[in-house]
């Protein structure tokens, strides 16, 4: 269905000089720089997956994402879509594939969304009744019927969201490309669109290919991860392989009093990795291994804990784990 | 014919932009009928002070010719050239926007050409009708453009609204052409008023081509921009024979197939410099 091979895109931007001598002197010389944003990237994608293409802010997730549906022209190597290039053949590749970017809509502006959606529907020329089967559809799983008739710029963050998810799906493409489809929403919205990509794939087989920063996301949805760090790839494979590799990974944030000092405290055992951040104090621990309510008590108990906070790690965090891996990996294999 | 239906939201929605901005359509008016009384009362200086008078013929056009001239170029211009193609692919590319249209199976110059449409049938129903009924009634009725015969009268108007359309065409493409530009450098201030400059001055708006001098009016005569304001007022002024309206709408054709390709060209080498901000 997709397929990516050696995949490079460059920027190149001009160096600007400092100040007004500098600014006139770019006038005249041009240097660029080169940011290699994609370097190299290769990997299918069967129908009908849900992938999860991850990676810190600027790891060129977003810039794969628009070589893959034919805004931007690689560098180097090439995208297929069902074999066809989408930066070569846009018009065609388009009617198979749907976009959203969380950051931005497509949906215009000043018109009431079911005239976004009726102009949609003359551009892919979807036919009357797969038009009204489909926003059925698309109303019941996603709730857009009760804001239908609002102008866009009305909607608030998470309705937008879900209309644009809904235009997204409108003609029924073969691939939807979701750019950070949950970015500042909150957890009921969050939890509604992902249910709907479900159902989406579930109906339709579609494949799915979505950027996120949110690990409940790539829980909830993917079954395969690609982590992208720097235009390289440095994980493909499921996402069961990686909790294997970390385990379970939670962190507790802990505000102690000021009378206690947390390196007097005795340590829980081996299993807790502790470190203090002025006034508070983080302990990581595999959630597989220890019980949490062990360390929940052990908080209270010994640091006498204020307040606490409980999260799953982040993806910069196994973003670095996996990087720091690879070169502990890489000085052995120096090493022998 | 089902390809092109695609299309049609894009023409509704200029139409619909285009009566949105109505008040402003109106200012603009006012400040064009003080323009042209301006102009009115400079050819009339210009003439009288010829050597014979208001009543002698300059480089083909006597004073009532000129003051009709004038006045239908001014609403020929209102009525035709109105579009934002530059403004739109600018702020496209500025903000990124043009990633909207790169994913949807339609022809980002299709959408342009669409939105002429829809913007140039607008106007010329709601404002077209009224000024061209009340300019030519007028210019008509006080013997400023003599009609012999309705059925001529009525043959060159047929041919004025082909030549209209290929205008607003050729305007299209010129900004797009322009608008294009704007890949490559942000100056898009200065692209748009190279290029109002050139089309007023070379398509006859500011004076008829045939005051050029001898061998530039030969080649403006020959460039698309004549096509574009001075040859369709001159049909309908009937100044031209059926066989110089037929020569005339066949250049502006070829020329607007010629552009449309050169734009298809520079169109798509320029989609591959695009780095769309945020990426």
């Amino acid at each position: 269905m997709i397929e990516v091979q050696e995949l490079t895109k460059i920027f190149r931007k001009p160096v600007r000089g400092k100040g007004l001598i500098g600014m006139i002197a770019t006038l005249f010389s041009r240097k660029y720089t080169e940011i290699r944003a994609v370097d190299g990237v290769s990997f299918n994608i069967p129908k009908g997956e849900i992938v999860g293409y991850i990676g810190s802010n600027g790891a060129g997730k977003s810039t794969t994402i628009k070589m893959m549906c034919g805004i931007l022209t690689p560098t180097s190597g090439k995208v297929l879509i069902d074999g066809k290039e989408p930066y070569l053949k846009r018009r065609i590749v388009a009617k198979d594939i749907g976009v959203v970017f969380g950051q931005k809509t497509q949906l215009w502006w000043d018109i009431p969304l079911v005239e976004s959606f009726k102009v949609l529907k003359e551009v892919y020329q979807v036919s009357d009744s797969d038009y009204e089967a489909r926003i059925k559809f698309l109303s019941s799983v996603l709730g857009i019927d009760e804001f239908m008739s609002q102008p866009v710029r009305t909607l608030s963050l998470g309705q937008r969201m879900r209309a644009d998810l809904a235009a997204s799906m409108l003609h029924n493409p073969k691939i939807l490309f979701l750019d950070e489809p949950t970015i500042g929403m909150d957890v009921l919205v969050k939890d509604k669109i992902r249910t709907a990509i479900h159902a989406l794939n579930a109906k339709y087989h579609t494949t799915v290919v979505l950027t996120t920063h949110d690990m409940a996301d790539i829980e909830n949805l993917c079954s395969r991860l690609i982590m992208i760090e720097k235009g390289k790839i440095i994980y493909d494979g499921p996402l069961g392989d990686i909790k294997r590799r970390f385990g379970n990974i939670k962190t507790l944030t802990l505000t102690i009093p000021p009378n206690i000092d947390p390196n007097e405290v005795e340590p829980f055992s081996d299993d807790i990795i502790m470190s203090v951040d002025e006034d508070k104090v983080i302990l990581g621990f595999d959630a597989d291994k220890v019980n949490l309510e062990h360390v929940v008590q052990y908080a209270f108990s010994k640091y006498h804990a204020i307040d606490m906070k409980i999260a799953d790690i982040s993806i910069e965090d196994v973003v670095k784990k996996i990087l720091s891996q690879q070169e502990e990996e890489h000085a052995k294999a120096k090493k022998i | 014919m089902r390809r092109l239906r695609k299309y049609k939201p894009f023409v509704r929605a200029s139409a619909i932009d285009m009566m949105a901005y109505r008040f402003n359509i109106i200012t603009w008016a006012i400040v064009t009928v003080f323009e042209v009384a301006c102009l009115i009362f400079l050819w009339l200086a210009v003439y009288q002070s010829s050597e014979g008078g208001i009543d002698s013929s300059i480089n083909g056009f006597t004073y009532k010719e000129m003051i009709v001239y004038v006045v239908l170029t001014t609403i020929f211009g209102f009525i035709t050239f109105n579009d934002d193609t530059l403004w739109f692919i600018n702020r496209d590319i500025r903000q990124g926007t043009i990633g909207n249209f790169l994913i949807k199976p339609i022809s980002y110059r299709g959408k342009f050409i669409a939105s002429n449409i829809g913007a140039f049938l607008m106007m010329s129903i709601v404002f077209g009708i009224p000024l061209y009924a009340a300019g030519l009634g007028v210019l008509i009725g006080i013997g400023y453009l003599p009609v012999a015969s309705v059925w001529d009268f009525i043959a060159h108007f047929a041919l004025f609204l082909v030549a209209s359309v290929l205008a607003c065409l050729l305007n299209g493409v010129i900004s797009y052409i322009f608008g294009i530009l704007c890949f490559y450098t942000s100056a898009a201030w200065g692209l748009n008023a190279l290029k109002t400059t050139v089309i007023s001055f070379l398509s006859g708006t500011l004076l008829p081509i045939a005051f050029f001098p001898n061998v530039f009016r030969e080649i403006v005569t020959y460039m698309p921009f004549a096509g574009m304001s001075q040859n369709p007022v001159l049909i309908l002024m009937m100044k031209y024979d059926y066989l110089e309206c037929c020569k005339v709408i066949l250049i502006s054709l070829a020329w607007l197939v010629l552009l449309e390709l050169f734009a298809k060209l520079l169109f798509s080498r320029a989609i591959k410099v695009v780095t769309v901000q945020g990426g």
